[in-house]
């Protein structure tokens, strides 16, 4: 006969087990990565040396507080600035195309090259052989590209300003 | 038009299409983006995003309800056609803040943000404007947060049109619109009834399950404080839509790593809903249902949609437990393993193969079914192996079977929601079969069907049908045979289908003589006038699904009512068409799969009988066993042979015998007198507190298989998590005892125990799991080429010559509880709480709707004993005793009881007042015929069903959202008239039409 019964005698976990299991555990991985656990402990006393985790755990224990006043700083017109004219450096960047920037760049070196032999050669310099330069097809170019590039940006700053506010709504 | 198929044009490329479809079906058919927020296959057209413009023969029109027609040009990407799409899409987002990093939604199957990303928009057009409103965090489920609804009505569509529950709706009429409950209550007190339809097919963050808050996000859970000024500071700076868009890829690709969607079936009901589980670690997220899901598509009820908790429930059995004296003490597996077998075959050995009895699970996979039988068949020698359909569904099984040959349903979900007439008899789907349910709803308010319900209770579709009749109880036989009578005396039988495709008709005919209307009329108290009408809406209907459940199945006739209605559809020519057929409604998850892979004393997997010597033969020379070859005791006979000292032992896995068999007290008993008993659940149960073992299961969140829902559809199911503790899947178990006998098996995977199955039983030859993969389905019998039978009989019938057969059958009448016990007691389910609710009310959420189980009395009773909500009776029957309090409604009439089974309390569960009489045929007890006496032990009391269940919910019914009063707004502006307008230079005049 088994009458209905409801009482259950769990095993209770044995801690000292359960806790001998752990630090072995634990000793292994130590044992294991030595090399690397003696040199973060080494930064570690360090950083505890410097009051760097005192810090940090103000800053843990308050972290709503903390995050709220560091968003509220970084909510800032200055910073909304930094973020957008970064952000605008990268896009600027992007919109280059590669082959163009890398002619530019060659012509940058170019000319510095030469800059620094003109400067050399301590040369006089007169009106006269620099007008007569400027005939010089490589001078052509350059000056050619120039006012190319002048007019390009002379574009977007003639854009009005009206168009640009539409665009953003 | 071709019906077979045209081509359009669009964008000067052509198309396929078909007739009916829309441009925006043919465009995505076809892969083509089109945007479109408010429109989903499941929903259809709701016209209210307005972002699905495009332009066909030369006129701006919505694409999702603009029907292709052969030789249409459409484009969909000149300036006048992305202006209007542009628009469409700006006025969206006024109403909803993109913050997607920050957002508990943001992940990758966000509509809006999908949506908005496709089209290339770079900035808001119009600034976002909060709504006045706050959000409503009332519901334990679910949280609406109008600042970021965008008004699209897919909640609303879902809620009225597709579970058909009609709660919500749009408030065109206010300043500012917004969705409302009901009357615009808290949703918590609205008749909402948490289905989760509306959370499923919102397409963005404005209702969400509240477990996803907070939790889906990396960034998510940042306290307000901080996430404000941080949202601000993210649209300050940033440039476009597209780099927010791409930070927020970055973190919806993230969260990829952590949160794992895993496809599973419901278990809730026989409906075998699919979808997939979202999982953090072991915290469930939530439940997302998809498009492909075959039975359900994007639907889901309260239990599918929340009830998973459970399974990390602290209560749950996570190592064996062995009975010492008056306690059980925790084991090891071994330890359990050893006693089991030593006890199991000290048995066997000392009584004989046949003094072991064998209940298997309706709950568990067909695989864990198909090895069990496996065991006790193959290992242990009997056949006394029985499943929880003997308590539900066998009756229905037994009919089918002689009238039509095959136990199942004769088509599926889609045939019901597509016939013309649809009976439902003895069955409360809307509470028992939700999703199920909405089909027949929706077809019913939208697509003319129409729906006759014969139940003793208002439940929620006889609310609804076009003829809700109420038979004195246990007499549906008679008033379907008199039906069935009347047809035939009319001559609206079909002559051809019952001379080319039907047996037995003149013996038949003859057998219902005696069932004339008056007959009817006196045994039903049903007017002979309702009769006729039932006949002649039957006989008007091109197509009928008959519908039952445990109304019929829980009588002493039950096989013979059953019986009676297959009989009823096979004189109408009812069967093997679209739309037609008899559908008896599975209550568990795998009631149909239990008996499908052989948990049955008379049975094999797939119906093959043991007594055949040929399948024996095909099975012992499988498994390498000799196997008995007569049928052993069904659940009904092993407790008479517990009482009669014949059945010394049992082992039981998931069920819960010792609440849900009838007659409580006596299998209670009957337990008590075991000598050794095994139970395997992943509580401990009322049934476990008699088990001289315990072993702890897995649930199926935790293993790999397969089920068989209503339709016969057989579907898998993932491992979503690993089992908890030491328990472990059923099928694991038995494989651990079955070696200790011996069996040498080594199944690594379910899908080797399936490969076996479906190569020894031809029901389901050519089933795999491969084919199974995913959402992929088959609905049996599947031949051996993978080809599977969503509809049955088209061109014959399950018996060797191909007819059917009308079997005479006549009324069994009722059991009677004698002139002391004045009440009928009728039982069931409730759509909250899942049987006993071992699994159930360990949900915060649902037991917040439902805390307690309830008795309902009606107003005429209630009135004549002085009783309230509240109140507090004891209900006597001839077999035992409960306690419960009363809810006064009018869903129940006179003297009928309704108490649901829902409880784990010993003095509140029904079957303590059930008898054991029981089908003559399948021996299935007749929990419907049962008499009471009720004595009011506390005439005030707290009401045991709170005010926030939705019973007490005030429906607004409506056809869709009413997208008519949205563009009857004066600040409305038609887009196709704006953008035409703009061409003309008036745009910015109608901007601030708008705008104002």
């Amino acid at each position: 006969m088994a009458q209905a019964i409801r009482q259950i005698k769990k095993e209770v976990p044995n801690q000292q087990e359960e806790q001998a299991q752990a630090s072995a555990e634990i000793m292994k991985e130590l044992t294991e990565n030595k090399e690397a656990v003696m040199a973060s402990i080494q930064l570690m006393k360090g950083l505890h040396e410097m009051g760097i985790y005192d810090a940090l755990r103000g800053m843990l224990d308050n972290r709503t507080e903390v995050g709220a006043i560091a968003i509220q700083q970084m909510n800032q017109p200055m910073m909304h600035n930094v973020i957008k004219n970064g952000m605008n450096g990268v896009k600027f960047l992007g919109s280059l195309p590669s082959g163009e920037t890398e002619k530019l760049i060659g012509g940058i070196g170019l000319g510095l090259k030469k800059m620094s032999e003109a400067g050399q050669k301590e040369e006089s310099q007169s009106l006269w052989k620099m007008r007569k330069k400027l005939g010089s097809p490589e001078m052509k170019a350059s000056i050619a590209a120039m006012a190319a590039f002048m007019e390009g940006m002379g574009t977007a700053f003639a854009q009005s300003p009206h168009k640009e506010q539409d665009r953003k709504g | 038009m071709n019906e077979a198929g045209f081509s359009i044009e669009i964008n000067g490329k052509s198309y396929s299409a078909k007739p009916g479809q829309t441009i925006l079906d043919v465009a995505r058919a076809g892969d083509l983006f089109i945007p479109g927020l408010c429109y989903t296959p499941d929903l259809g057209s709701i016209q209210t995003c307005d972002t699905c413009y495009v332009n066909a023969g030369g006129e701006l029109v919505r694409s999702c309800v603009t029907k292709a027609a052969p030789g249409m040009v459409v484009d969909t990407e000149s300036e006048l056609v992305q202006e209007a799409q542009y628009e469409g899409m700006s006025r969206i987002l006024k109403n909803h803040e993109l913050y997607c990093t920050v957002c508990d939604n943001n992940n990758g199957n966000c509509t809006v943000h999908n949506t908005v990303e496709h089209m290339g928009l770079a900035h808001q057009k119009y600034p976002f404007e909060a709504k006045p409103y706050a959000p409503d965090n009332s519901h334990p489920f679910y949280r609406y947060e109008p600042d970021q609804c965008i008004l699209c009505g897919r909640c609303v569509e879902a809620c009225q049109d597709l579970q058909v529950n009609e709660t919500l709706t749009i408030d065109w009429s206010r300043k500012v619109p917004r969705v409302i409950w009901d009357n615009d209550v808290p949703i918590d007190q609205s008749s909402c009834v948490s289905c989760g339809h509306c959370v499923n097919v919102c397409p963005c963050n404005a209702l969400m399950e509240k477990s996803m808050l907070g939790e889906a996000g990396y960034l998510t859970a940042i306290p307000p404080k901080v996430l404000g000024p941080m949202i601000d500071m993210t649209k300050e700076v940033e440039p476009g839509y597209k780099e927010i868009f791409a930070i927020s890829e970055v973190e919806a690709a993230m969260r990829k790593s952590r949160i794992k969607r895993t496809k599973t079936v419901c278990t809730y009901c026989g409906v075998g809903c699919s979808f997939e589980v979202w999982t953090k670690n072991r915290e469930i997220l939530k439940i997302q249902p998809l498009e492909e899901a075959p039975a359900n598509g994007i639907s889901t009820c309260v239990k599918g949609k929340w009830g998973w908790d459970y399974v990390n429930n602290e209560d749950r059995l996570t190592k064996p437990l062995i009975r010492k004296g008056d306690e059980f003490v925790e084991a090891t597996w071994d330890e359990a393993l050893d006693l089991i077998a030593e006890k199991l075959g000290g048995v066997k050995e000392k009584y004989g193969a046949d003094s072991i009895g064998y209940i298997a699970s309706s709950k568990c996979s067909n695989e864990e079914n198909y090895l069990f039988q496996k065991f006790a068949r193959g290992i242990m020698g009997t056949n006394n192996i029985d499943n929880c359909s003997r308590y539900c569904q066998s009756p229905a099984t037994a009919g089918l079977m002689r009238t039509v040959g095959l136990g199942g349903d004769a088509g599926t979900i889609h045939d019901i929601s597509s016939a013309e007439l649809v009976i439902v008899i003895g069955a409360n789907p809307a509470e028992s079969h939700p999703v199920l349910a909405t089909r027949v709803k929706r077809a019913h308010k939208l697509h003319g069907q129409k729906l006759i319900v014969a139940d003793l209770r208002g439940n929620e579709l006889a609310e609804r049908a076009d003829l809700f009749i109420h038979p004195k109880p246990s007499t549906d036989l008679i008033w379907i045979n008199a039906v069935t009578k009347y047809i035939l005396d009319m001559g609206w039988e079909d002559k051809k289908f019952l001379q080319n495709r039907v047996n037995g008709m003149d013996e038949y005919v003859k057998s219902l003589e005696k069932f004339t209307l008056a007959y009817a009329e006196e045994k039903t108290g049903l007017p002979q006038e309702i009769l006729i009408r039932i006949a002649t809406m039957i006989h008007e209907a091109n197509s009928v699904c008959a519908l039952w459940a445990m109304g019929i199945t829980q009588h002493q006739g039950a096989t013979d009512a059953s019986t009676a209605i297959s009989n009823l559809l096979l004189i109408t020519g009812n069967y093997g068409r679209t739309g037609t057929g008899a559908y008896p409604l599975r209550g568990h998850n795998n009631v149909q799969g239990a008996c499908d892979f052989g948990t049955m004393p008379a049975w094999f997997p797939g119906y093959e009988p043991v007594q055949d010597p040929k399948v024996r033969e095909r099975y012992e020379k499988a498994w390498g066993t000799t196997i008995p070859s007569e049928p052993g005791h069904d659940n009904h006979h092993m407790v008479e042979a517990m009482h009669e000292d014949k059945l010394k032992a049992l082992y039981l896995f998931g069920e819960e015998m010792a609440l849900v068999d009838a007659n409580s007290n006596f299998v209670q008993s009957a337990f008590e007198g075991l000598e050794f008993f095994v139970v395997q659940d992943i509580f401990f149960s009322k049934t476990a507190q008699y088990a001289d073992v315990v072993l702890p299961a897995a649930p199926s969140l935790e293993k790999d298989g397969t089920f068989v829902n209503t339709e016969r559809r057989i579907q898998r199911f993932y491992k979503v998590l690993e089992p908890l503790g030491d328990s472990k899947p059923d099928w694991e178990i038995f494989q651990l005892i079955a070696n200790r006998f011996g069996a040498n098996w080594n199944y690594k995977h379910p899908s080797e125990i399936m490969d076996e199955a479906a190569s020894l039983a031809p029901l389901f030859a050519g089933v795999s799991y491969e084919r199974l993969e995913g959402f992929k389905s088959l609905v049996w019998p599947v031949s051996a080429d993978g080809k599977d039978t969503p509809l049955l009989y088209t061109e014959k019938f399950a018996f060797p010559d191909g007819k059917a057969k009308l079997v005479p059958v006549d009324w069994t009448p009722p059991f009677e509880a004698g002139d002391d016990y004045d009440l009928h007691l009728n039982n069931g389910r409730i759509l909250e709480h899942f049987h006993e609710g071992n699994m159930t009310y360990r949900n915060e959420g649902l037991t917040h709707k439902v805390p307690e189980v309830w008795l309902e009395v009606s107003l005429e009773l209630a009135k004549e004993r002085n009783l309230e909500d509240g109140s507090l009776v004891g209900l006597t029957s001839p077999y035992g005793y409960v306690e419960v309090k009363v809810v006064v409604t009018d869903r129940v009439k006179g003297k009928e009881l309704y108490l649901p089974m829902n409880t784990r309390e010993d003095n509140e569960a029904v079957n303590y007042l059930t008898s054991s009489y029981h089908d003559y045929i399948t021996h299935t007890p007749a929990y419907k015929e049962m008499g009471v006496k009720m004595e009011v032990l506390e005439q005030k009391g707290e009401p045991p069903l709170p005010k926030h269940n939705h019973r007490f919910g005030n429906r607004v019914p409506q056809i869709s959202v009413k997208v008519e009063e949205k563009w009857n707004r004066s600040d409305f502006t038609p887009i196709h008239e704006m953008v035409k307008e703009d061409e003309h230079g008036t745009g910015d005049q109608a901007n601030q039409k708008r705008s104002s």
